[in-house]
């Protein structure tokens, strides 16, 4: 990739519930020499939250706004995010009209499309490439993988940047560490329910646990996953689903960022590995 | 039976208006949309190319008052495969927020936590330019406790309270969390909520 430093937006979870995540990310990238410029004074994206897409176009023009000032591209590790700040760059691009109404709005929205925004996974592969990290490769995770991707990496179309029904980037780089992809093409981007866990807990439950249990029946050793919030409801709720639910499942869930560090040679402390909730020792012996 | 003299014929110019809702009549009631839809997979009775096809009649109360309206998990797969580029996720937002409207003038009745829900996050937002899982929950169960700070405390460690723990106990809801990461230009976010959401 011949860009050697991006704008990194780590998002909102990144300090707390998905901090390894944020660890993970930082490290791989570090390994690689591309560096990580920690947008200065970023802001949240509005998430599924901000439902009114102007909002969502204004909150976003700020974050493009001030990459776009220091010339680099962006990259975050959040799925939403990644939506939401390509939604708003594809937007803008578009609509001179709607690049004029955030102007309108405040100075610091004036985005004139001249970034991109990208998505951690889009870079790795797609942006360093396959080529390159193999070249970096220092161990085997020999792993059983259910690889997941949820929901903004493969639609809606306008921004993604993988296949909506078959998806297969995590794949690539499960390959690549040495690991094994299990038979999971039939859950890989069904929704986990994170949306839906404050405000419809029994139906997010319900989702999640046929995640869960599709990887757990394909023999996966772990998930990988690429967002935090798939995060948040696959393995910080876990435990909570178990005892809602009456079942027992017990499936590490790890960020894809952590299983290529531990192949790229990084210490697994340094990569988040024991901020897991579901014990991920296993993962950890599995690497030769 | 629809009651045809009760239509609203003006409803599907409501929800063309409301940003996210522009592609509404392209829709030809394939029902894409519902067959690989993950929700309703779950809630038997959601469907939203019924709640489209309602809406372009013009039955407006019916689907205001839908309490489907509310679980849509805007993952988009609907959006994806629609044949005709309605954006069904947007769609939806754009009638849920027409229904807040109603609620909020006192016309309709919301059993819906979501937009309390809604409400607190952007609060949030608004406030501090970045989530606050702390202060958003708090303000949510006070909402949903119907306004009682202690109530709403006291049904959200009783639901939090394991949680709370393991997250506590893996440093992910250390001081950090218990405190608020402010962008340093609160005044830009202020002014983003007030044009956008005429405050």
């Amino acid at each position: 990739m011949s860009e050697k430093k991006l704008a990194y937006h780590p998002g909102c979870p990144s300090a707390t519930t998905a901090i390894e995540q944020d660890m993970s990310t930082k490290a791989v990238f570090e390994k690689l020499g591309i560096e990580l410029a920690e947008m200065e004074d970023w802001n949240c994206c509005g998430a599924a939250e901000a439902e009114d897409p102007i909002l969502v176009y204004a909150l976003n023009a700020r974050n493009l706004a001030i990459a776009e000032k220091d010339g680099l591209d962006i990259v975050t590790p959040c799925s939403i995010c990644y939506y939401n700040l390509a939604r708003t760059d594809k937007a803008l691009r578009e609509d001179e009209g709607l690049r004029a109404k955030m102007s309108e709005i405040d100075d610091s929205l004036n985005y004139k499309g001249t970034i991109k925004a990208r998505h951690i996974l889009d870079v790795l592969v797609n942006g360093i490439g396959m080529d390159e990290l193999s070249g970096k490769i220092e161990k085997k995770v020999n792993v059983k993988v259910a690889p997941y991707y949820g929901c903004y990496i493969g639609r809606p179309g306008e921004t993604a940047f993988d296949d909506p029904d078959d998806p297969d980037l995590m794949d690539k780089l499960i390959e690549l560490i040495g690991g094994e992809n299990v038979q999971f093409s039939s859950m890989k981007t069904k929704c986990c329910g994170g949306p839906l866990m404050m405000t419809r807990e029994d139906i997010a439950f319900e989702m999640a646990r046929k995640v869960l249990e599709s990887a757990k029946n394909a023999g996966a050793d772990c998930i990988a996953l690429a967002c935090p919030l798939c995060g948040m409801m696959l393995d910080a709720k876990q435990p909570d689903m178990e005892k809602k639910l009456k079942i027992t499942i017990e499936m590490p869930v790890v960020y894809i960022t952590q299983l290529l560090g531990l192949a790229l040679g990084i210490d697994s402390n340094k990569l988040g590995f024991n901020k897991n909730i579901v014990s991920t020792k296993e993962i950890l012996g599995k690497v030769i | 039976m629809i009651k045809t003299w009760e239509l609203d014929l003006n409803f599907r110019n409501e929800i063309l208006n409301e940003p996210g809702g522009a592609h509404l009549s392209a829709c030809f009631q394939c029902s894409t949309c519902t067959i690989g839809c993950p929700i309703a997979e779950i809630v038997p009775s959601y469907n939203p190319r019924k709640i489209i096809q309602m809406s372009l009649l013009g039955m407006r109360e019916e689907v205001l008052s839908n309490p489907d309206l509310w679980i849509c998990a805007i993952c988009q797969t609907c959006t994806a495969r629609c044949p005709q580029d309605v954006r069904i996720s947007d769609l939806l937002a754009a009638i849920r927020r027409i229904a807040e409207k109603d609620a909020e003038a006192g016309k309709l009745k919301i059993d819906s936590v979501r937009p309390l829900f809604e409400k607190a996050f952007l609060h949030q937002l608004e406030k501090y330019g970045r989530l606050f899982d702390m202060g958003l929950a708090m303000e949510f169960y006070k909402g949903k406790e119907g306004g009682s700070f202690i109530k709403g405390q006291l049904a959200m460690m009783k639901d939090f309270k394991d949680f709370g723990m393991r997250m506590f106990k893996k440093g992910k809801m250390g001081p950090k969390a218990m405190f608020p990461e402010k962008v340093k230009k609160t005044e830009e976010i202020k002014k983003i909520f007030e044009k956008v959401e005429g405050k």
